[in-house]
């Protein structure tokens, strides 16, 4: 009896055992695991995923892609890595998040893997995310999968109609917003709204200012910067500048929905997309989400402009608003200044120093796999993949967004927005310091949210901003955090 | 009681006393029947509703959800199982993968038991992302539940029958010494295993140097006192160092650690109630058993627990419940590969294409189905036990 | 585990060998006292009484992430200071300036009968333990008004130390009367009792976070399928979500939905203990209904009433899920809870305010708990004996 019952147990475990073992063929990274963490689907980890799969048909190696709330990204990752629990191996995140990992020494240097790697073709990365985005301290840290900047989108069928421009100033945009608002946009007898943009608190409305902001107090180029003073880091924030930005912000929105302060981007998305917006604020996600099925209203109709700008600038000396000069502000044209935010710098993936160096060979080779052309330019013209362009090839000819459905012009408009944008030379950076989450999500965050709710002055919001940012810059050590803002800048 | 009537005069009834006269004793007047019951059906049309809501959601698709309410399945939309399929068939899962899991399961906590003297390598179950967070649940839930309601109950017999004397010298050196470890590990950098070895071994020297100085004692109304009031600890207070003791065994993500602060966070509501309970039982039979010659533990587990049975039962459910629904505590302490069914919940919350109304109502569904069950088998108890627990307190 | 009669427990009989497993049962039994309560206390000091003193340290200290672990840096009482001035006293206290003078009237009469409590205890001869609860709770009852009079009574907002006092305060009161309604419908001779029991016992198990994001749903303005009732209404456009008191009280309807079951159920088990014979006896004798539930039910469900109140009150205090569904912590600030602002600033990575404003949490629960047991709960159970 005892015999026959400790075969059985044996032949039960080998079976289990033999299970498993990989299926299928001998692939380079068999029986490895990758684990990563992002953000909940089908946006960024849809394709991680499915791409996931053929990873491991290829390979052997599984993929598997955990997902958590959006704000708990960065905790999570940092308390796992800093703890040494390691349970995860790749990190899918904001690229501007990277530096307060890397100053701890958490993230693997890639370089030494982008050297041997023949497929990943570095050199098609735009220059803006090469080098500002994936570079931590002058080493590949990051691989990009996804660019982020934003724009300011346009129906063009509504501003032709009403005879207007597409806005080139932010007071445009205001006058513009305020004259469609009310029409109806999408043919259900309804009023509409003219601008649509996500003031939801712990969303993503901080990065909806900073565009605003940027144009304001950034004019002499990438380097300059528009939170801090670089050489000592006390905050350029309790300013005339930002004190426009911030009323212009909340001026948005008398002509929006009402719902709008508790709205973040998956609902602003289902109103655009419902034809309900005039104007927009967003990521390059629009450009591809109007030919989505649920979005047959609005397809081909929403146009984009690279940026839209400010007659006015910051004085740095004096902190008081001035009108725009060659002097004041070289990169203006026609007497506005522009500044494209890289508003979170675009999604990228990281591979956790301290994993195994198996792991990690296969997690870069993930990483690459879905960063090369042959993937990338596939991804950036599905809009549910919340993938954006960051690649010359994607941005050179309109072929390959035309063979996803976009209607030509639409595609002129889309990439001459798009390239307009990476090609300036005053393209503003997000914050790409330690505790860059809590300069902008939660302090900015907060203030922003309670001056829009009406719960404090805008002169009082801003004091609490500069206070807030001075308390988290001694935290942080202000020394370190002046270097680190000269990395982040490339000064 | 008569002074009552006295007060009363038929002539000086109002229209409103006479709408609500019963018509005899121990029956209700119509009014106040029509009354109670509309109240009644409003409130379970207010109870129903969103149950309901969250249910038909769960069949409907991202227009029928976007474009306005839709009320009637079949009449107003069409329902779909898109929800349903996105959550049971991964491309990862089948019958053979999640059998593969509870082994694995298995084996990894007995792993780590072993781990001390044996090291076992780990291995990773593969991710069928719902049917991983309903299995954890399910075997988190009851391991936890079993856990608690069994120490739970053993103390709450022990403060019943035995009277305890701890003394309060003890109980200071206690504090003094745990702040000393806490403070040498955090600022001095003192590695904690080397701290709290040295902590254990000074508390049991001067508990007994000290205890024969200060002889004043506690009794067990003060220690139950202590159990129970632990339930006003907010969970947030103890989270971020619980994450750290956790870290610092490698306990992170795994089962072992949820299954053990839920215990702990339920232990006051057991002993609570069963405390109530075992001070009810009648002390005779219990007597007789040990002049029989039976141990302690014969005693509770043969006699006693078979006659609080309605109690435990009331017990045990409350506790799966709050188990099964508990989420703060999931969301900090694991990662991956112990993640729980509300996490699953709130990682709907998509962000950019907007919160998967259906998918999360289909998840909100199967979490509920099994929690409505037990609690419909076991209603009867609930009250009962509650109550005794409510007015001994 | 029965040996046979003659014998004492533990005690084996002669001229019968003993094994190993006998003596250690033995053993065993003869200290079982503390086996059977050793694991539940052991759990607790370790999981429960150890953590809450680590929390203090964190709460001493401004925490920082580094490649070798967490670095503390002692800082004293700063982070709580933060809390009460400064920046951040908008945020936790509210806005305290220009404070009308109906606020002012409130403070001073709230201090006045308290300090007149006060002075009575002293002189009915409480002990000294006794006296200086008393003057925390005092001390507490006054701040508290303080805050209420310089913020709500004065035209200011909020922060989060009251918006948790109005969830509790004004949510557990809520509940307790239409939870104690219902269960006293309930237990009239009405039909369908069980249904009823069976059916409002649901929502209880659902978990939270469900409860918020269905409440999320049903409520929304556009979407939601009360949408006709908005629009009939004329409120189509408006956004509670946006509005700060409509925001609280739609968090209190959230919280009410789930747990007013729980005073439900047991209301109900307290009203059917009241004995029928007695009731029928008051019927018998004229008495109105109101009377009899004056006069004999309410006396008697008076213990069970506070100490659901009290229970309802403690698991009050930790309110998170909800407003962080439905809201996100409300336009602005207007819907977190303490333990939502905690959490928040754990996210942020400020462990330090974070483990302080947890413990601020604690405090308040504690003794705001322990007066309305010590005042309220042990006088209804001593005048119920």
């Amino acid at each position: 009896m005892k015999f026959y019952k400790n075969a059985a147990a044996a032949a039960v475990s080998a079976i289990m055992l033999s299970g498993l073992a990989s299926a299928a063929s001998a692939g380079e990274f068999d029986g490895v695991t990758v684990n990563i963490l992002t953000r909940p689907g089908p946006v960024i980890a849809g394709p991680l995923k499915e791409r996931g799969l053929a990873f491991e048909k290829a390979t052997g190696a599984k993929i598997v892609v955990n997902e958590v709330p959006f704000a708990e990204i960065f905790p999570k990752i940092q308390n796992d890595w800093t703890t040494k629990t390691n349970s995860i191996d790749v990190g899918v995140f904001a690229a501007g998040w990277g530096v307060e990992l890397d100053a701890a020494g958490l993230l693997e240097d890639l370089d030494p893997y982008i050297a041997k790697d023949k497929k990943i073709d570095a050199a098609d990365i735009a220059p803006y995310f090469r080098e500002f985005g994936q570079k931590i301290g002058g080493k590949t840290k990051l691989l990009m999968v996804d660019g982020d900047f934003q724009m300011v989108y346009y129906r063009t069928d509504v501003l032709k109609k009403a005879g207007l421009q597409p806005p080139k100033t932010w007071q445009d945009y205001i006058d513009v917003a305020s004259k469609i608002h009310g029409q109806d946009m999408n043919g259900d007898g309804q009023p509409d709204y003219g601008s649509c943009i996500f003031k939801k608190r712990n969303a993503q409305s901080y990065f909806a200012i900073q565009t605003i902001a940027s144009s304001f107090v950034q004019t002499k180029g990438t380097s300059q910067g528009f939170h801090f003073d670089n050489a000592t880091m006390k905050p350029i924030i309790n300013n005339e500048a930002w004190k426009k930005a911030f009323e212009i912000y909340k001026e948005t929105g008398k002509y929006g929905p009402p719902e709008e302060l508790n709205m973040d981007i998956g609902d602003t998305r289902a109103v655009f997309k419902a034809g309900r917006c005039g104007l927009l604020i967003e990521w390059g996600d629009p450009g591809t989400l109007q030919l989505d099925d649920d979005a047959a209203k609005v397809k081909g109709l929403i146009y984009a402009v690279s940026a839209v700008g400010s007659k006015e600038v910051l004085d740095r000396k004096t902190g008081k608003l001035v009108p725009v000069t060659k002097e004041n502000a070289p990169n203006s044209i026609d007497g506005i200044n522009y500044a494209p935010f890289a508003a979170f710098g675009g999604w990228a993936g990281a591979v956790n120093a301290a994993a195994d160096a198996k792991k990690k060979a296969a997690a870069y080779a993930f990483l690459s796999y879905m960063n090369q052309a042959a993937q990338s330019n596939v991804d950036v013209t599905i809009g549910s993949t919340g993938y954006n362009p960051y690649r010359l090839s994607q941005l050179k000819s309109t072929d390959l967004w035309v063979k996803a459905g976009m209607p030509k012009e639409l595609a002129d408009n889309y990439l001459g927005a798009i390239n307009g944008a990476l090609n300036n030379p005053n393209m503003a950076s997000d914050m790409k310091i330690p505790g860059a989450q809590q300069y902008t999500g939660v302090v900015l965050d907060t203030e922003l949210a309670r001056y829009l709710a009406g719960e404090i002055t805008v002169d009082q919001a801003l004091k609490n901003i500069e206070e807030g940012w001075e308390k988290i810059t001694e935290d942080f050590g202000r020394k370190e955090q002046i270097k680190a803002q000269a990395l982040a800048l490339g000064l | 009681m008569s002074d009552l009537s006295l007060k009363l005069e038929k002539s000086d009834r109002s229209l409103l006393q006479r709408l609500f006269e019963a018509p005899a004793i121990g029956k209700m007047s119509l009014t106040s029947k029509l009354l109670s019951y509309s109240v009644l059906w409003f409130w379970a049309i207010f109870v129903i509703f969103p149950i309901y809501w969250v249910v038909i959601t769960a069949f409907k698709d991202a227009a029928a959800v976007n474009q306005g309410p839709f009320y009637i399945p079949f009449v107003d939309f069409q329902p779909n199982l898109n929800a349903w399929r996105v959550h049971l068939s991964d491309p990862y899962c089948d019958a053979y993968a999640i059998g593969r899991q509870l082994i694995l399961l298995v084996y990894n906590t007995f792993a780590f038991i072993v781990s001390p003297v044996v090291s076992l390598q780990a291995m990773e179950p593969q991710i069928c992302k719902t049917y991983l967070a309903f299995t954890n649940s399910v075997v988190i839930g009851a391991a936890a539940t079993v856990l608690c309601v069994s120490i739970g109950s053993m103390a709450a017999y022990a403060l019943a029958r035995v009277q305890y004397k701890p003394k309060f010298g003890n109980i200071l050196v206690f504090v003094l010494l745990a702040l000393g470890t806490i403070v040498a590990t955090s600022y001095a950098g003192i590695p904690w295993y080397f701290s709290t070895a040295v902590g254990l071994v000074l508390f049991f020297l001067l508990a007994r140097a000290l205890g024969k100085r200060f002889t004043s004692t506690l009794g067990n109304g003060d220690i139950l006192f202590w159990i129970i009031s632990q339930r006003i600890l907010p969970p947030i207070v103890v989270i971020i160092p619980i994450y750290m003791m956790f870290q610092a065994v490698g306990l992170l993500d795994t089962h072992l650690a949820l299954v053990i602060v839920y215990a702990v966070a339920n232990l006051p509501i057991v002993v609570w109630l069963m405390h109530d309970f075992f001070v009810g039982l009648p002390i005779e039979l219990e007597e007789s058993a040990q002049l029989d010659g039976a141990s302690r533990f014969g005693i509770f587990w043969d006699i006693v627990l078979p006659l609080t049975r309605p109690g435990l039962a009331a017990t045990t459910l409350l506790t799966l419940i709050l188990n099964w629904n508990e989420y703060l505590f999931a969301v900090f302490l694991s990662t991956s590969k112990s993640q729980t069914m509300p996490i699953m919940v709130a990682a709907k919350n998509a962000g950019e294409k907007g919160i998967l109304w259906w998918e999360m109502c289909a998840i909100i569904v199967i979490m509920i189905i099994p929690v409505i069950l037990m609690a419909i088998l076991l209603q009867r108890f609930i009250a009962r036990g509650v109550l005794l627990g409510a007015v001994k307190g | 585990m029965n040996s046979s009669n003659s014998f004492q427990p533990g005690a084996s009989p002669v001229g019968i060998s003993r094994t190993r497993s006998d003596r250690l049962n033995e053993w065993l039994d003869r200290h079982s006292q503390t086996f059977f309560i050793a694991p539940a206390v052991v759990l607790l000091l370790v999981f429960a009484i150890f953590p809450t003193f680590y929390s203090i340290v964190f709460a001493l200290s401004r925490v920082k992430f580094t490649a070798n672990g967490l670095r503390f840096r002692f800082v004293w009482f700063d982070n709580f200071l933060a809390q009460f001035s400064g920046n951040e006293q908008a945020h936790f206290l509210g806005r305290l300036t220009n404070i009308s003078v109906l606020g002012w009237v409130f403070f001073a009469a709230v201090t006045a009968a308290t300090l007149y409590w006060l002075y009575k205890s002293f002189r009915n001869g409480a002990s000294v333990v006794g006296l200086i609860g008393r003057f925390i709770s005092a001390a507490m009852a006054i701040f508290i008004a303080f805050l209420l009079g310089a913020t709500l009574l004065s035209g200011n907002p909020w922060g989060t130390l009251m918006t948790t006092m109005f969830y509790v305060v004004v949510g557990c009161t809520v509940q307790f009367l239409i939870g104690t309604a219902l269960a006293f419908l309930c237990s009239q001779p009405i039909s369908g009792k069980n249904f009823f029991r069976v059916l409002f016992f649901i929502p209880l198990m659902i978990t939270p976070l469900g409860v918020g994001y269905a409440f999320k749903m049903v409520l929304d303005i556009t979407k939601g399928p009360l949408q006709p009732l908005w629009d009939a209404i004329g409120l189509q456009n408006w956004a509670w979500s946006t509005d700060a008191w409509a925001a609280r009280w739609f968090v209190i309807l959230g919280d009410s939905w789930q747990w007013i079951p729980f005073i439900f159920i047991v209301m109900l088990a307290a009203l059917e203990n009241v004995s029928r014979d007695q009731v029928e006896a008051a019927e018998v004798d004229g008495a109105s209904n109101v009377q009899i539930f004056r006069e004999i039910t309410w006396p008697q469900i008076m213990p069970v009433a506070v100490t659901v109140i009290l229970i309802r009150m403690i698991e009050a205090f930790k309110i998170v899920d909800l407003p962080n569904i439905m809201t996100s912590g409300g336009p602005g600030i207007a819907t977190e809870s303490m333990t939502l602002h905690s959490y928040f600033l754990w996210r942020a990575n400020d462990m330090g305010s974070s483990a302080a404003v947890a413990y601020l949490l604690l405090i308040l629960t504690v003794v705001v708990c322990s007066s309305f047991f010590n005042y309220i709960v042990l006088g209804q159970l001593r005048k119920a004996k």
